[in-house]
C-alpha cells in the first residue's frame, strides 16, 4: 500500500514501440483504492501490452509506471510480483508438468518464506476448495481441462496475496459452469479489498462487474469512466462497439 | 540361445559381466547427462564446457589426495563437487547472465561461443597447472573381505558367483547413485526444485509468481557443472586423467541427452544406462579383442543414429 494506506497504480504517459509499430501511444491511467477496472478494446488495441508493462514482462519505450509510491517499470517481473501485483495470462500458463498442489505451493513459499509447509498447504487447500479444484490437487496441471487450468491459475495467483490483480480474459474458452465459479471468485476477491483490472471480451460480465471502464483503441485511451457513461460514448461506439453489430447488441442486452 | 551367446560373446557369465559393468559405468554417464539436461532445460542452452567440469572434478580429487594423503577419498569427492559448483555459478553470473538479461544480440550463438571458450580456458589452465602427462589416483576404496558363498569380496574386487566386478567402479557407481537420488529428491520434493521446474516450463509465468529466473539459471548451471564434476571425481580412480579427458565424456553426454530426449530427466537416466551397456557389450563381444577398445564410442553412436532414425525426439522426448 502507499504511504496513506491506499493502493495506487499510476501509469504515466507510457509509450511502447515494437520496431515501427507503436502499440501504446502515451497511455496515462491512475487506479486508486480497491476498484474493479474493466479494460476493453478491439484486438490489437494494446491491452496485453499494457498488462505486460505493468507486470514487468515488457519495458516501456518511454513513460513510467508507479505502484504504491514506487517506480516499478525499472523492476523485474518477480520484484513486481513480490510487491503485490499478480496476473493471469490470456492463454493459460500453469506449470503443466507439476501437480496442482505444487503449482500452488511454489508461489506460496516465495511470498511466505517463513510459513510452514502445513500452513501453506492449508492456505492452498482453502483457495482450491473455493475454486472447486481441491480434488485435483495431486493431478498434473497439464492433464486438467482448459477451464480447470484457468481456475488453477487464478488460485495460484491468490497464493501471492496480491493487492492488485490483472485478469486477462478469464472467461475465454471456459465452460459456463466454470465461468460462474470465476465470476464468484472475482466478487470474493473484490470483497477482500483487492483492486482488479479485468480484461475481457465478455461484455455482459465486464459491464456487470466493473465499476470503471477504460477503453483502449490503437494504443490510446479513448474513454475512461463509469460503464454506463462509456457505453454511450460516441468514440467508443464508433471505434470499438460500433464495428460489430452483434457485440453492440450484446452490450445493450447487458443492461 | 546359449549357442548364440557363446558365438557372440563367449559365455553367459561373461555376457552378464559385460552387462553389469555397462550398468556400473552407465550410472555415471547418467549423472553427467543429468547435469547437461538440467542446464538445457532451465537455461535453454547446450553447454559445450560440460566435459571440462568432469575433468576439473577429477583433478580436484587428484590434487587433494596427492598433497594431503590422509584426507579420505569421500572428502576429496565432496570438495570436487564444491569447486565445480562454484566455477559454474561464477561463470554463469559473469558470462551467461548478460544473455538472460537480453543484453546480447544473438543469444544462441553467444551461448555456444562462450561455453566453448570456457572449455578451452579450463583445458589449457589445467594443462598449464597439471602438465600433459596422465595422472592416476590410487584406489580410495577397499572392500572388507567377505565370503558369503555366491557373494565374495577381496580388497579390490566383488565376485557375484564367478563374475568379478572391480571395486573402484562399484564405488563410483554407488556415489553416482546417491548423487542421482539426492538430485531427484531435490528436483521433485523441494521448493527450489519446483522453482527450477517452473522456470524450465515457463520462464515468464514463473517470474510473475515471484520466482527469480536469473537465480535459477545460476543454480541450474552450477548444479549441472557439479554433477559433471562429481562424475569426474568418482572416475578419476578408474581412468588415467589428462586435461582433455572431458572431450569424449562430453560427447557421450550429448549422445545420451539426444538418445533420452532433450531436456528429459528420465531420458538422461535411461539413456546413460543404455549407452553404458551398449558400449560394454559392443566392446566385449567385438570379434577382435585387439581393436575392440578403439571402437568403443562407435557402438553408442550407432544406437544414437538408430534412435534418431526411429524416434527423432529421443526415447522420452519432452522437457522436464
Amino acid at each position: 500500500m502507499s504511504r496513506n494506506g491506499v493502493l495506487e497504480l499510476e501509469i504515466r504517459n507510457v509509450v511502447k514501440n515494437f520496431g515501427g509499430l507503436q502499440a501504446l501511444k502515451g497511455v496515462s491511467l491512475t487506479i486508486r483504492g480497491s476498484q474493479l477496472v474493466g479494460l476493453i478494446g478491439p484486438n490489437g488495441a494494446g491491452k496485453t501490452t499494457l498488462t505486460n508493462i505493468i507486470t514487468g514482462l515488457l519495458k516501456p519505450t518511454s513513460g513510467e509506471v508507479w505502484f504504491n509510491g514506487e517506480r516499478i517499470d525499472t523492476l523485474r517481473p518477480y520484484h513486481i510480483a513480490r510487491r503485490g501485483i499478480g496476473r493471469t495470462f490470456q492463454v493459460t500458463r500453469a506449470f503443466r508438468r507439476m501437480t496442482v498442489l505444487e503449482n500452488m505451493l511454489t508461489p506460496g513459499i516465495v511470498k511466505h518464506p517463513y510459513m510452514s509447509r502445513a500452513e501453506l498447504e492449508k492456505k492452498a487447500m482453502e483457495i482450491m476448495k473455493f475454486l472447486t479444484i481441491d480434488h485435483l490437487r495431486f493431478e498434473r496441471a497439464g492433464s486438467l481441462s482448459g477451464g480447470q487450468q484457468k481456475l488453477l491459475e487464478l488460485a495460484r495467483l491468490l497464493m501471492l496475496d496480491p493487492d492488485l490483480i490483472i485478469l486477462d480474459e478469464p472467461f475465454a474458452g471456459v465452460h459456463p459452469k466454470l465461468q460462474r465459479t470465476i465470476y464468484n471468485y472475482i466478487k470474493r476477491v473484490r470483497e477482500q479489498g483487492k483492486a482488479i483490472i479485468l480484461i475481457s471480451h465478455d461484455m455482459e460480465s465486464i459491464f456487470t462487474l466493473s465499476e470503471r471502464l477504460v477503453v483502449l483503441n490503437f494504443g490510446e485511451i479513448i474513454a475512461d469512466g463509469p460503464p454506463e457513461e462509456v457505453k454511450n460514448d460516441p468514440a467508443v461506439i464508433e471505434a470499438y462497439l460500433g464495428r460489430d453489430e452483434e457485440e453492440e447488441e450484446d452490450l445493450r442486452q447487458a443492461y | 540361445m546359449e549357442w548364440l551367446i557363446a558365438e557372440a560373446c563367449g559365455s553367459f557369465p561373461y555376457l552378464l559381466r559385460l552387462i553389469l559393468e555397462g550398468l556400473l559405468i552407465g550410472v555415471i554417464y547418467s549423472l553427467m547427462a543429468l547435469g547437461l539436461t538440467l542446464i538445457f532445460s532451465v537455461l535453454n542452452i547446450v553447454s559445450f564446457s560440460h566435459g571440462e567440469f568432469y575433468m576439473i572434478g577429477g583433478y580436484v580429487v587428484y590434487t587433494v589426495l596427492h598433497h594431503f594423503k590422509q584426507v579420505p577419498g569421500l572428502v576429496a569427492v565432496f570438495l570436487a563437487a564444491v569447486v565445480t559448483f562454484l566455477i559454474g555459478a561464477v561463470f554463469e553470473r559473469l558470462f551467461l547472465q548478460p544473455m538472460a538479461k537480453g543484453q546480447v544480440d544473438r543469444p544462441n550463438e553467444y551461448a555456444i561461443l562462450v561455453t566453448f571458450g570456457l572449455a578451452f580456458v579450463l583445458q589449457f589452465v589445467m594443462l598449464g597447472l597439471m602438465g600433459p602427462f596422465p595422472k592416476k589416483v590410487p584406489r580410495f576404496f577397499s572392500f572388507p573381505e567377505i565370503d558369503l558363498g555366491f557373494l565374495r569380496t577381496t580388497r579390490t574386487t566383488l565376485f557375484l558367483g564367478k563374475i568379478p566386478l572391480p571395486g573402484s567402479r562399484i564405488f563410483a557407481a554407488i556415489i553416482a547413485l546417491i548423487a542421482l537420488g539426492a538430485m531427484l529428491y531435490f528436483m521433485y520434493r523441494t521448493w527450489t526444485g519446483w522453482a527450477l521446474q517452473a522456470v524450465s516450463q515457463d520462464r515468464n509465468a514463473a517470474a510473475v509468481v515471484g520466482i527469480n529466473p536469473l537465480n535459477m539459471n545460476t543454480l541450474a548451471f552450477a548444479l549441472g557443472g557439479m554433477l559433471a564434476g562429481l562424475a569426474g571425481a568418482v572416475l578419476v580412480s578408474v581412468f588415467s586423467w589428462v586435461p582433455w579427458v572431458g572431450v569424449p565424456a562430453s560427447a557421450k553426454s550429448f549422445v545420451i541427452i539426444v538418445l533420452g530426449g532433450m531436456g528429459s530427466i528420465p531420458g538422461s537416466l535411461v539413456g546413460g544406462l543404455i549407452l553404458g551397456v551398449v558400449e560394454s557389450l559392443g566392446t566385449g563381444c567385438w570379434p577382435n579383442p585387439a581393436t575392440a577398445q578403439a571402437y568403443r564410442d562407435v557402438f553408442g553412436l550407432v544406437i544414437f543414429a538408430l534412435v534418431l532414425l526411429v524416434k527423432p525426439t529421443g526415447l522420452f522426448g519432452r522437457k522436464l
